[in-house]
C-alpha cells in the first residue's frame, strides 16, 4: 500500500461533493466511497468529516434525510443538490486548471526559465 | 438563495436544538458502530473494535461542537451558553457581584436620570404639530409692530405673545390672581394645538372691542371649576371684566410656560398709542409657510426690521432689534438650559467612568484567581477569542443588571432631580423614563461593560496556560496586572478630583453669593402681593386709599411692628421702568431719556427694610400728599448723574409729566434686579418716588399691584392669616398672592446657582465615596498577593515601620499622581464654568489647594486598613500561607 498522504486544505469538501453526486449515502458512506476511489491513498480524519458535512447542508450544497443503512439501521443519508452539482462542477474546472497550472510550473525545466 | 438557505438552516438550528442535538449524536453513534462492524468483520474483537473506532474518529465533542458552529448556529448557541456560565460565576460571587453591580447601577441610574433631562427638555421634538416648522424670532416687538409683522410677513404665519400679566378671578370662593398669557389670535393655530374643551381663539378675536375671551389652563379648569365641561361659553371675571371662556387647553399643553394658568387675547387698539407702541414688547413665534426655509425668513425679518423704525410714532434707538434672527422654536426655548444639562451630563459622564474604573479592578483582582479556570478552559480547547468572548459576556450581563437596578434609581433620581432644579425650567415635566431613556440606559450598559471588561478579558485571556497550571497561581503577566491596576486608580483619583474642584468652585461661588450684603435686611418680614383689579385702580386715590386703610388695619394689630408698601420688591422677578429727564442734563428733542427703575414706596419702606439714608432724608408722611412732588435716588445713581457734587435739592421729571420732582435723598444701593448685580445693564438709574395718584408708570396709572412688607413679632403662619384676614375684611375680591418671608424671595433668586451647586456636591461625594472604595480594592489586592514577601520580611528582622511604609508609598504613588493629574486637567476643564461662578476665578486657589488636601487624606483613609492587615501581619503564618 501506498503511503497515505493528508488531504489538502479545502479540497475535503470537493471530495464528499464528488461522492454524494454518485448517489445518497451516509456519513460513514461518504468515508468508505473516498477511500475506496482514492484506493486508500488519502488520510481523512473522521473527526472532520462531518462538520464538512453540516457545513456542506448549510451552504445549501447537499441535502440530508433519514433513511435506513445497508444492515437495517436508521442512518442519515446525503444527497447532492442542483446547487451543489453546479457548484462542485465550478469547484472541479478550478481545481483542474489550477493542476494544470501547478504542475506545469512544477515540470519547468531550468533552460526554459 | 444561498442566504435563505443559511437562515432557514439557522433558523431550523436555533428552533429545533433539542432534535438537531439528538439527531446528530445518533448520527455520529452510526458511524462509529458502523465502522466497529466492519472491524469485527476483518476479525477484530468486538470491544477492541468499538474502542478502536472511538479513537479513530477522534474528539466526539470536538467534532460537534464543529458541527454546530458549522451549522450556523453557534452564535446564538454560545451566547446562551455564555450568559448561563456567566450568570452562574455571578451567582458564584455574590460579594463581586453586590459590589460591582452597585457600583455600576450607580453610575448608570445617575447617567440615566440626567438624560432623562435631556432627552425630555432638548431631544423629544415639542409637543405640537409638525414642531420642526415652529421658528422664534429672536427679539420683542411692540403689539403695532407685531400687527405690520403679521400682515407683511410671506415666509411664515406669525403670531405673538407675552407673559408676565396676571389677572385676578374673582366672583366664585376666594379671589385668585392668576398667571396669564396674552397672545395674538393665530397663536393656537400656529402652534397647531387644539383645545381639549371648546376651540380656540378665531382670527380678529384679538381686536379690541371683540376680544372678551379667555381660554384657561387643565389645571385651573380642574381646581378652580370641579372639571365642568359647562364653562364652554360661560363668562368668568378677570380683573373685574367679564370674559367668554371659549376653551380649555389639555393637561400636557405649558406653553409657554407650565405656570400659565389663562391665555387672553392680546387686545390691539391702534388708537391707544402707548399700548400699541411702548408697552409689551412680545415674543414672536412663527411657522414657516410651505416651501419656505428658515433662511429666507432670517432674510425677511431683517427686511422688516429695517422699516420698521419708521412705523413708531418716536423715534427707536439704533441698536434696537438690530441682531435680530429667526431659529426654531425649540432651540430657542431651551437655549439657556442646555448649557447647564450639558454641564450635569459631564459630571454624570466622569462618575460612570469611575464605576467601570472600580469594577474593572475588582474584575482584574478577581481574574487573578480566575487564572487557572480559565487556563483549564484553554487547555480544554477554547480558543482565545471565545475565552474573551465569555468574559466580555459575563461583564456585559453584569452591567446589564446594575442598569436595571440603575433604571430604579433613576426613576427616584429623577423625583428628586425635578424637585431640586428650579422650577421654571423649561419643559421640565416633559422628562420622564421613556423607550429612548430605556434605549440609552440599554446601550449604555453594553458600552460600560465592554469598556470595564475588556482589560481584565484581554488580560485574563493572555495569561499563560502552562505557568498558571504549574505555580501556586502566581501565574505570569502579574507585574501587567499591577500596571493596569495603579494607572485605573490613578485614573479614578483624576477624576474624582476633577469633580471634587467643580463642586469645590461652585459651592465657594454659591457661598459668595450668600454672602452677599443684597442692600436690606430680610430678617423677621413677611411679603405679599396685594392687587386690586385693575379697574378698580382706574381711580387712583381710590387705589391708594385702599392700601393705606390696609397698612393702618394691619399696623394696628398688636404684634405688627411695622408696615409698608412697595411696587417692585427686591430679588421678585420684576422691575418697574420709567424714561425721566434730569434738570441739570436736559434730553435734547429727539433724543432718548434715560431709563430708570422707578421704585414707588410708603414711608416707613426704606426703614422697614433697613436701607440706609446716605444724604439727605428718606420719605415722610408729609410727602404722602403728592406736594410737592419729591424723589430719592440710590448712590450709583448719584454718582453717574450727579458727579462731584450733591444729588440733594436738584430736580428731575418723570416722561410726559409737567411737574419736576425734588431729589430729597440719597440711599444706598439695593441689590434689586439679582444678588449679583444690581439692576441690570440696560437700567440707567434707579429712583425711588411716594406712593400718591402722580406716581405714575409708563402707562400713565399709579401701580396697583403692590407688595406689603410687613415686620412682626408674630409666628409666621400666623402673621399670613393675620394679613390674609385684613385684607379679606377690607376687600373680598382682593386676592393676596405670594405670600412668603422675604428670606424666601432672597433664596428663590439664587434657585438655579443652588440647585447646580447642589447637583455636583452631591455627584462629587459620589465619586469620592466610589473612588475610596476603588483604593482600597486596590491596595487591599496588594497587601494579599504580598503577604509571603511581607512575612518573609518581617521574618528578616524588618520593623512595622518599614512594612507601614512599604504599604503606604505604594497608596501614595497613585493618589499623588492621581491628584496632580487631576489639578492638571482641572485647570483646563473648569473654565467652561466660568459663567456660573460669582466672585471666585475657575483657577481659584483656594478650591484646588483644599481639593489636593481633601484627595490626599481620603486616599490615604482608603490605603489605611489595608496597611494595617499588612502590618498585622504573622511572619509564621504568612510564610505558612502557600
Amino acid at each position: 500500500m501506498e503511503k497515505q498522504i493528508d488531504l489538502l486544505q479545502g479540497t475535503l469538501d470537493m471530495l464528499i461533493l464528488k461522492a454524494v453526486s454518485l448517489g445518497p449515502l451516509h456519513g460513514y458512506g461518504v468515508l468508505l466511497r473516498i477511500q475506496q476511489i482514492s484506493k486508500d491513498r488519502l488520510e481523512i480524519q473522521q473527526g472532520s468529516l462531518y462538520p464538512a458535512l453540516y457545513r456542506l447542508e448549510h451552504q445549501g450544497w447537499v441535502a440530508s434525510e433519514w433513511g435506513e443503512s445497508e444492515n437495517k439501521r436508521k442512518a442519515k443519508y446525503y444527497r447532492l443538490t442542483s446547487a451543489g452539482k453546479r457548484r462542485f462542477q465550478s469547484e472541479a474546472e478550478t481545481w483542474n486548471r489550477m493542476t494544470d497550472v501547478i504542475a506545469g510550473i512544477l515540470g519547468t525545466k531550468p533552460e526554459e526559465a | 438563495m444561498t442566504l435563505w438557505n443559511r437562515l432557514h438552516s439557522w433558523m431550523r438550528a436555533t428552533l429545533h436544538r433539542p432534535r438537531m442535538e439528538s439527531e446528530m449524536d445518533s448520527e455520529l453513534r452510526f458511524h462509529i458502530e458502523a465502522y466497529a462492524e466492519d472491524l469485527v468483520g476483518t476479525g477484530v474483537p468486538r470491544q477492541e473494535a468499538m474502542r478502536r473506532a472511538r479513537l479513530e474518529f477522534g474528539g466526539i465533542d470536538r467534532a460537534k461542537e464543529e458541527c454546530r458552529e458549522a451549522r450556523g448556529a453557534n452564535i446564538m448557541e454560545t451566547l446562551l451558553q455564555d450568559l448561563r456560565y456567566g450568570a452562574r460565576m455571578l451567582r458564584k460571587n455574590p460579594g463581586f457581584t453586590a459590589v460591582a453591580g452597585l457600583t455600576l447601577a450607580l453610575g448608570i441610574g445617575a447617567n440615566t436620570a440626567i438624560f432623562s433631562l435631556v432627552n425630555g427638555i432638548l431631544l423629544r421634538p415639542l409637543p405640537f404639530a409638525t414642531p420642526q416648522n415652529l421658528v422664534s424670532i429672536t427679539g420683542n416687538y411692540p403689539k403695532g409692530a407685531f400687527v405690520a409683522m403679521r400682515e407683511e410677513m410671506q415666509t411664515f404665519d406669525a403670531a405673538a405673545y407675552f407673559e408676565g400679566h396676571e389677572f385676578n378671578l374673582t366672583g366664585r370662593g376666594e379671589p385668585l390672581r392668576l398667571s396669564g398669557v396674552l397672545v395674538s389670535a393665530e397663536f393656537f393655530s400656529v402652534l397647531g394645538v387644539c383645545p381639549e374643551l371648546g376651540h380656540p381663539f378665531y382670527p380678529g378675536d384679538d381686536k379690541a372691542g371683540h376680544d372678551n375671551y379667555v381660554v384657561l389652563s387643565h389645571a385651573l379648569w380642574q381646581q378652580r371649576f370641579a372639571s365642568d365641561p359647562s364653562i364652554i361659553g360661560r363668562s368668568i371675571e378677570l380683573e373685574g371684566v367679564s370674559r367668554q371662556v371659549v376653551g380649555v387647553m389639555p393637561a400636557e399643553f405649558r406653553f409657554p410656560s407650565p405656570k400659565t394658568q389663562v391665555w387672553i387675547p392680546l387686545h390691539s387698539d391702534s388708537r391707544d398709542t402707548i399700548d400699541h407702541w411702548a408697552s409689551d414688547f412680545m415674543t414672536v413665534i412663527g411657522r414657516l409657510r410651505r416651501g419656505s426655509t428658515i433662511n429666507q425668513a432670517r432674510t425677511e425679518i431683517r427686511m422688516f426690521q429695517s422699516r420698521v423704525f419708521k412705523l413708531f410714532p418716536w423715534p427707536m434707538p439704533a441698536a434696537w432689534n438690530a441682531d435680530i434672527s429667526v431659529v426654531e422654536l425649540h432651540h430657542g426655548m431651551v437655549a439657556d438650559v442646555r448649557r447647564r444639562l450639558f454641564l450635569l451630563l459631564g459630571a454624570v459622564g466622569l462618575i460612570l467612568l469611575i464605576a467601570c474604573v472600580n469594577v474593572a479592578n475588582l474584575a482584574l483582582s478577581r481574574s487573578a484567581t480566575r487564572e487557572k479556570e480559565i487556563a483549564v478552559r484553554a487547555a480544554m480547547g477554547a480558543e482565545r477569542g471565545r475565552v474573551i468572548r465569555q468574559l466580555l459576556t459575563e461583564s456585559v450581563l453584569l452591567a446589564f443588571s446594575g442598569g436595571l437596578l440603575g433604571i430604579l434609581f433613576a426613576t427616584k433620581g429623577l423625583q428628586l432631580l425635578k424637585a431640586t432644579l428650579p422650577a421654571d425650567t423649561p419643559r421640565l415635566a416633559d422628562a420622564h423614563i421613556d423607550w429612548r431613556v430605556l434605549v440609552f440606559t440599554g446601550g449604555l450598559a453594553i458600552l460600560t461593560g465592554f469598556l470595564f471588561g475588556l482589560a481584565p478579558a484581554l488580560h485574563s485571556s493572555r495569561a499563560a496556560l502552562a505557568e498558571s497550571l504549574n505555580s501556586a497561581g502566581r501565574g505570569a503577566g502579574v507585574s501587567i496586572s499591577q500596571r493596569l491596576r495603579s494607572g485605573l486608580a490613578i485614573a479614578e483619583v483624576a477624576f474624582a478630583v476633577l469633580l471634587v474642584i467643580a463642586a469645590g468652585l461652585l459651592t465657594r461661588s454659591f457661598l459668595a453669593l450668600s454672602h452677599v450684603d443684597p442692600g436690606f435686611r430680610a430678617e423677621r418680614l413677611l411679603t405679599a402681593r396685594v392687587t386690586p383689579n385693575q379697574e378698580f385702580c382706574s381711580d387712583p386715590s381710590r387705589c391708594i386709599s385702599f392700601y393705606r386703610e390696609l397698612l393702618d388695619r394691619m399696623r394696628a394689630v398688636p404684634g405688627i411692628n411695622s408696615a409698608a408698601l412697595i411696587n417692585t420688591l427686591p430679588l421678585g422677578g420684576r422691575l418697574a421702568k420709567r424714561s425721566l429727564e434730569i434738570e441739570i442734563e436736559p434730553t435734547s428733542p429727539g433724543a432718548i431719556m434715560p431709563l430708570f427703575w422707578m421704585d414707588v414706596v410708603t414711608p416707613d419702606y426704606l426703614s422697614l427694610m433697613s436701607i440706609p439714608v446716605l444724604a439727605g432724608r428718606g420719605f415722610t408722611s408729609a410727602d404722602d400728599s403728592g406736594n410737592p412732588p419729591v424723589a430719592i435716588v440710590t448712590a450709583s445713581t448719584a454718582r453717574r448723574y450727579w458727579p462731584g457734587r450733591s444729588a440733594v435739592g436738584s430736580r428731575v421729571r418723570l416722561d410726559r409729566d409737567t411737574e419736576w420732582r425734588t431729589v430729597v435723598g440719597i440711599i444706598s444701593d439695593v441689590r434689586a434686579y439679582d444678588l449679583q448685580k444690581y439692576v441690570p445693564d440696560w437700567i440707567n438709574g434707579t429712583i425711588y418716588v411716594p406712593y400718591t395718584p402722580k406716581a405714575t408708570l409708563e402707562g400713565g396709572r399709579v401701580p396697583s399691584d403692590m407688595t406689603i412688607v410687613v415686620q412682626s413679632s408674630l409666628e409666621e403662619s400666623q402673621a399670613q392669616d393675620v394679613l390674609r384676614r385684613t385684607i379679606a375684611s377690607l376687600n373680598p375680591e382682593v386676592p393676596a398672592s405670594e405670600v412668603r418671608p422675604m428670606r424666601a424671595v432672597v433664596y428663590e433668586s439664587v434657585s438655579t446657582p443652588a440647585s447646580t451647586t447642589v447637583l455636583f456636591v452631591a455627584f462629587a461625594a459620589l465619586a469620592l465615596a466610589l473612588g475610596l472604595i476603588g483604593i482600597y480594592g486596590v491596595l487591599s489586592f496588594l497587601v494579599s498577593r504580598r503577604t509571603r514577601e511581607i512575612g518573609i520580611r518581617l521574618a528578616l528582622g524588618a520593623q512595622r515601620r518599614d512594612v507601614l511604609w512599604l504599604v503606604m508609598k505604594e497608596g501614595a504613588k497613585f493618589s499623588l499622581i492621581g491628584i496632580a493629574l487631576g489639578l492638571t486637567s482641572a485647570l483646563a476643564i473648569t473654565r467652561i464654568l466660568a459663567s456660573d461662578l460669582y466672585g471666585i476665578r475657575p483657577a481659584d486657589p483656594f478650591t484646588f489647594i483644599a481639593t489636593a488636601v481633601l484627595m490626599s487624606a481620603v486616599t490615604l483613609l482608603a490605603c489605611y486598613i489595608p496597611t494595617r492587615r499588612a502590618m498585622r501581619v504573622d511572619p509564621l503564618n504568612a510564610l505558612r500561607h502557600e
